[in-house]
């Protein structure tokens, strides 16, 4: 897994800029499971609800397995 | 398609459907409601329903109010301005999201939020501080006690009532339950505990009460006294060997003792004569009662206290400074309410009491005299249950006397210290009322999360701690095993008699015999039968002396014209109500029967009725009556009419209930159980055919059906608990008693159903070994998954501030290089760009869990997983604030092991019966049947004869029998009988699928072909696998730290350490002579050292250095170094450079060389060593020593201890 994607679950990553001192992800809201995207030191609420848990996404990267 | 022949009997599609489309208007399995019912009502109790009964309510009217004075007036002898406070209206709200929040939608906040938030579920709680200025103006004022922790499920839950469907939408189990407490994130629940039954009076006898002072006796009646606030204070009746009597009583922690003569005649002023009346009750023949009431009325004669009056005033003066009540009271004032809130507080009339101190006297009497027995306060009889509810009620009530205790200690500080104190300044009480914790709700917090009661009472309890526990949800069975578990007491575990452990016949139908676990706790943690209730409900029971006395029974306050020798008393919950011949009491106690059984004269059906007759050396007589809360009862069939009775523990002594109809005699029984299996918990009814198995192995299965692997949850997505084990692979058992139905237990699989061979077959199978098939391991027999739980918590870390801004935050900083040429951070293996692990990343030791920026430092920092298995990121939770307006600090971390099974793990069938799995074996090498069939587990049958396991043996006919027709059998204990027997109804079950009668078959050796001489018994038999796994346990080490101190190797598997060599090995290794071995162990992989020692004196911790690189020191002639790198005994040198001045100064003197003073010190050297010595000032020489020793040398040479060694 030494080859790392750039942010990967973000789909098209600047490939060459640096990259933005605020992140946005996408995360999940635990109650109405509404797609929220917050920056970092964004307070966690839910835009929809106003939940106060979101779940991270399940990556997009290949995660590989040795299956033994 | 042609007709099932059949109708199922495993409900599988049933079950699938109420497990997809849950129920929408209630419980997919109503029965789990009702056995957490005392826990979720107890709590309801706290609250009015309409009325004010509720039990914080009464407490509040209980505590009262609050008198202080100003002190204005100190001059003129006055205290000044009175003022009076108090506290009304105590309110308790659902837990809410706080006001702040202006976003949320729905405002209510859920349990499945606290536990993955790992927060507390709490509502606020409000009180009205009211009080009355000078003027007797009355004020009021709302204060805020903080969030108080709410049960799940109670009327103040959010949860509460609703339906499985719902339950599923809110992220809870279908069938949860609540009953339990949602402290940071852990389900915390208040274990059960055994107290004395209330209101009742018990004689004892312990040659402890002796020692309680000069005269005193070993005799002594108790009543524990609950107020309807479920408040209690006990009562003590000590007899003194002059004859009199002292009650004892305990008041914040401190023991009083008063005689009991100033007591009766404070209550109601009674003279000698009502006394002596009341207490002979013209018995005048029984010259010991008359001699001793004789000794109790003159030894009050020095008190020269006669009427009611002079008895109040006295105890006023006495207990005024005690009970701390105001200063305006008058001495009798204080006295009454001494009486009032200390002796006997479940009564309020002072008559009654008076009546039921007679009583007690009496029966104190009886019992020094012989003509009772002593009461056993061990057995059931005599006890009831502390419900979690009511334990809650006392500690609020206990916490909001403290703040106006708090209040009025505050107030009267400043008058005593000369501040103003203006009662009519609203500045003023703020600032009082600001010095004054409210916070009630942090404290029951923190009783709810250490289990630590903080009391300056004792709330009458007699232990301070371990209230609580964690509802583990380990499997099914140990969750709901929690909420019915019962203790008996800390104080009792470390009572060295085992008395108090003994299962009593009292016990049965309320107590499970089987259940209890083995070792320290066994028979102090009990678990309530089946079918045990206990009663939370206030019963109206307000008619009964009225109903009663139309029916035959003399009215108490009639008594001095009653006949105690002929008649026995009538009690309603620790109140004499009346007196009755005993022919009289019995067709009484009959007819309180046949109207509760069905419903007459308003008698609620949970009165509980114990009818004790009159007996030469037996239990104290009378009718007693019991209404009151906490007390256990079970449902059994009245034979008389054909009704369900209730009966508690008390009456159920005097009774015969017959366990079968069969069992039933004409004329002797009065009840039949409903169900012979309802004296068992619920997991004692879940062992299949129980009743088949030695005892013992019931009570391990007990045990090990609690440490299972199965399934803990099915909302397991909504779980954020430390450790969940989980098996992927779990069935439904083909052999089950009907109750795994009842209870959801196919709900929550505990096992695999696996062919199992009884077999000697490789030699890997001894001493309970398991052999496994590796097919069917690879199959997935037994596979499991652990999940673990890791939280950063970016406040807790060094770096960050408790107060203001947040100095660390979650993500990468710029100096990690992500782009993929210029060598990316190792970190970006297992971190998101958010800081965050990816969910479904491996992890292994080490690796980065989470990064965040340090503001202060600008760099990025790392969490690291802990663990030292491999493990994946199953879940990454962002947990929020509880307003939801702060920035991410904390993630929880949900990370999954696999643990497939391997050589070493644990297995059990359901019958005790353990074994590790010792070798996976080739399928191919397995032995096979006729039809092809291979075990999936061989077990020895050197299990079998001394455990005698029966029941194992007929699980496994009926397993293979219900497997080949398509049955769930049915394996309810006591339903075979020797003419029915199991073997004739499973073996003509086998018979009828091509099978032999008896179970065992031909089989073929795996490795040869050939058939075995012996035919196999082979069946199905449901296996669980053990929580206990290799991977946990296994501790190996060849190197490793060692302890600084010492330099041996360090104890502990978390610390890589090594498992002692301790002496009894060193025993064997001795005994066997293996000198070596001997040497090898305690000292080269221990804490083997060399050290230099000095022949002459033998000193182990003199070594001096001489640097020898630049030649030698100006040290003359015969002191040399003698080492080979200038090591020299510093001690000897010494002595030897102080012998040389001597010898000198003599030589300079003239005189003859002194020897010096010599201590005495005593070398065992030998005398060549001493003789040939190459110089003076020692000769050193390396020897081997453990470190230990050398450690041990200098610290007894810190003491002034020399230790010399012989070298030889």
């Amino acid at each position: 897994m030494s080859e790392q994607q750039n942010a990967p679950g973000r789909g098209a990553a600047p490939g060459s800029a640096i990259p933005p001192p605020k992140e946005q992800m996408e995360y999940s809201c635990a109650d109405c499971g509404a797609t929220n995207e917050i920056k970092s030191r964004e307070p966690i609420r839910c835009r929809e609800c106003g939940h106060r848990i979101m779940y991270k996404k399940r990556t997009r990267r290949m995660v590989q397995f040795e299956a033994r | 398609m042609p007709a099932p022949r059949r109708p199922p009997t495993f409900n599988t599609l049933a079950r699938e459907e109420a497990f997809r489309n849950p129920p929408k208007n209630g419980a997919t399995y109503s029965i789990l409601n009702e056995f957490v019912a005392p826990h979720i009502e107890s709590f309801n109790n706290l609250f009015d329903d309409g009325d004010r009964r509720g039990l914080i309510s009464l407490g509040v009217e209980s505590i009262g109010k609050r008198v202080v004075f100003d002190g204005s007036g100190k001059e003129s002898g006055s205290w000044g301005n009175r003022m009076q406070f108090w506290i009304e209206d105590v309110a308790i709200g659902r837990p809410m999201v706080p006001e702040k929040d202006k976003h949320s939608i729905n405002r209510k906040v859920f349990p499945a939020e606290a536990r993955e938030r790992l927060t507390s579920y709490r509502g606020k709680m409000t009180i009205k501080l009211c009080w009355n200025d000078p003027q007797g103006q009355r004020h009021e004022m709302h204060k805020e006690c903080g969030l108080v922790p709410i049960m799940v499920r109670s009327v103040r839950c959010n949860i509460a009532g609703m339906s499985s469907a719902d339950l599923v939408k809110k992220h809870e189990e279908p069938e949860e339950f609540g009953g339990y407490f949602i402290i940071n994130g852990n389900e915390r629940l208040i274990r059960y505990l055994i107290l004395p039954r209330r209101n009742h009076v018990i004689s004892l006898l312990r040659p402890t009460f002796a020692a309680r002072g000069p005269s005193y006796t070993q005799y002594a009646v108790q009543i524990r006294c609950v107020r309807p606030d479920e408040t209690a204070v006990t009562n003590t009746l000590h007899y003194l060997s002059n004859g009199s009597a002292m009650l004892r009583f305990s008041w914040r922690k401190q023991e009083y003792v008063i005689p009991i003569m100033l007591v009766l005649k404070a209550l109601v002023g009674a003279s000698d004569k009502e006394i002596f009346e009341g207490v002979m009750m013209q018995d005048y023949g029984n010259t010991f009662l008359s001699d001793r009431v004789e000794l109790l009325l003159r030894s009050f004669k020095m008190f020269t206290l006669s009427t009611g009056d002079q008895c109040l005033e006295y105890l006023g003066d006495k207990f005024r400074v005690v009970l701390n009540t105001p200063e305006d009271w008058t001495n009798s004032a204080v006295g009454a309410h001494l009486i009032n809130k200390l002796i006997l507080v479940h009564l309020e009339n002072p008559r009654d009491k008076y009546r039921m101190l007679i009583f007690m006297l009496r029966k104190l009497y009886a019992l020094v005299s012989n003509s009772c027995c002593a009461d056993n306060p061990d057995s059931p009889q005599h006890q009831e249950v502390l419900l979690p509810g009511h334990l809650y009620a006392m500690i609020i009530k206990e916490r909001l006397e403290e703040i106006l205790n708090a209040i009025r200690t505050s107030i009267s500080l400043d008058v005593r210290n000369d501040v103003v104190v203006d009662f009519n300044d609203k500045k003023y009480l703020q600032k009082i009322l600001s010095k004054i914790s409210f916070d009630i709700g942090a404290k029951l917090a923190n009783f709810l999360a250490t289990g630590n009661l903080v009391s300056p009472t004792g709330l009458d309890l007699q232990q301070a701690s371990g209230f609580t526990i964690v509802a583990e949800k380990l499997n099914w069975l140990r969750y709901i095993s929690h909420f019915r578990c019962i203790h008996r007491g800390a104080f009792f575990a470390e009572l060295k008699t085992t008395t108090v452990r003994k299962l009593l016949p009292e016990a049965w139908g309320f107590l499970c015999p089987v259940h209890t676990p083995d070792g320290s706790p066994c028979g102090l943690l009990n678990h309530l039968s089946r079918t045990c209730r206990i009663v939370t409900a206030t019963l109206a029971v307000g008619h009964i002396p009225a109903v009663l006395s139309a029916h035959g029974m003399t009215q108490a306050f009639s008594a001095a014209s009653v006949d105690g020798r002929k008649n026995i008393c009538v009690q309603l919950d620790g109140c004499v109500i009346g007196w009755a011949r005993p022919a009289v009491a019995k067709q009484l106690a009959t007819n309180l029967r046949i109207w509760k059984t069905e419903g007459l004269n308003d008698i609620p059906l949970d009165l509980e009725v114990g009818l004790v007759l009159e007996s030469r050396g037996g239990q104290y007589p009378g009718l007693f009556l019991f209404s009151s809360r906490s007390r256990m009862m079970r449902p059994v069939k009245y034979l008389a009419n054909g009704r369900d009775d209730q009966v508690g523990p008390f009456e159920q002594v005097y009774m015969d209930i017959a366990c079968t109809p069969e069992e039933i005699e004409v004329g002797t029984s009065s009840h039949v159980e409903h169900n012979p299996t309802n004296f068992l918990s619920i997991l004692a009814n879940l062992t299949p055919f129980s009743d088949f198995n030695q005892s013992p192995r019931n009570i391990y299965q007990c045990q090990m059906g609690k440490q299972t692997m199965g399934t803990p949850s099915t909302a397991l997505q909504h779980r954020t608990d430390n450790k969940l084990y989980r098996l992927q692979t779990g069935q439904t058992p083909v052999v089950r008693p009907a109750l795994h139905n009842t209870y959801a237990m196919d709900a929550y699989p505990n096992g695999t159903n696996a062919i199992v061979a009884v077999i000697s077959y490789t030699g890997y199978d001894m001493e309970d070994a398991m052999i496994l098939n590796k097919s069917a391991h690879e199959r997935g027999f037994g596979y499991g998954t652990v999940y673990k739980s890791q939280v950063v918590d970016l406040r807790d870390l060094p770096g960050s501030t408790k107060t203001g801004p947040a100095q660390l935050h979650f993500g990468l900083g710029k100096e990690i290089t992500r782009r993929p040429e210029d060598d990316p951070h190792h970190c970006l293996q297992t971190l998101d760009v958010d800081g965050l692990p990816f969910v479904g990343a491996h992890l292994s030791t080490g690796d980065p869990i989470a990064g965040y920026i340090d503001d202060t430092t600008g760099r990025t920092r790392f969490a690291k997983y802990k663990g030292d298995e491999m493990a994946i990121v199953d879940q990454v939770r962002m947990l929020g604030s509880d307003a939801g307006d702060s920035e991410l600090q904390k993630i929880q971390v949900t990370l999954r092991i696999t643990r497939s099974p391997v050589i070493g793990d644990k297995f059990s069938s359901r019958h005790g019966q353990k074994g590790v799995c010792s070798q996976k074996w080739p399928a191919i090498d397995m032995p096979f049947s006729e039809s092809g069939m291979q075990p999936d587990v061989i077990i020895n049958p050197h299990a079998f004869p001394s455990r005698m396991t029966i029941g194992m043996l007929v699980e496994s006919m009926a397993g293979k029998a219900g497997a080949m027709h398509g049955l769930a059998q049915d394996a309810t204990p006591f339903k075979f009988t020797e003419e029915d027997t199991a073997i004739d109804y499973f073996g003509e079950q086998l018979l009828a699928a091509g099978y032999n009668y008896y179970g065992n078959e031909p089989m073929y050796s795996g490795i040869t072909g050939q058939e075995f001489a012996a035919d196999i018994y082979i069946g199905v038999v449901y296996y669980q696998r053990l929580r206990h796994m290799v991977l946990d346990k296994f501790q190996v080490r060849t190197t490793g730290p060692v302890d600084p101190v010492t330099r041996q190797p360090v104890k502990g598997r978390k610390r890589a350490g090594g498992i002692r060599f301790g002496e009894m090995e060193r025993d064997a290794l001795l005994a066997h002579g293996t000198s070596f071995l001997l040497q090898d162990r305690l000292m080269n992989c221990s804490d083997y050292s060399t050290a230099w020692v000095c022949r002459t004196c033998g000193s182990l911790i003199s070594l001096g250095y001489e640097d020898v690189s630049l030649g030698s020191v100006a040290t003359s002639g015969s002191i040399r170094p003698t080492g080979p790198g200038g090591e020299y005994c510093r001690v000897c040198r010494a002595a030897a450079e102080q012998d040389d001045e001597r010898q000198r100064a003599a030589l300079a003197n003239g005189d003859a060389a002194t020897p010096p003073p010599k201590a005495d010190l005593h070398v065992a050297i030998t005398s060549q060593h001493v003789l040939g010595r190459a110089s003076k000032g020692g000769d050193l020489d390396v020897v081997a020593v453990p470190y230990v020793f050398r450690y041990l040398c200098a610290e007894l040479a810190s003491m002034g201890i020399a230790v010399s060694l012989a070298v030889s």
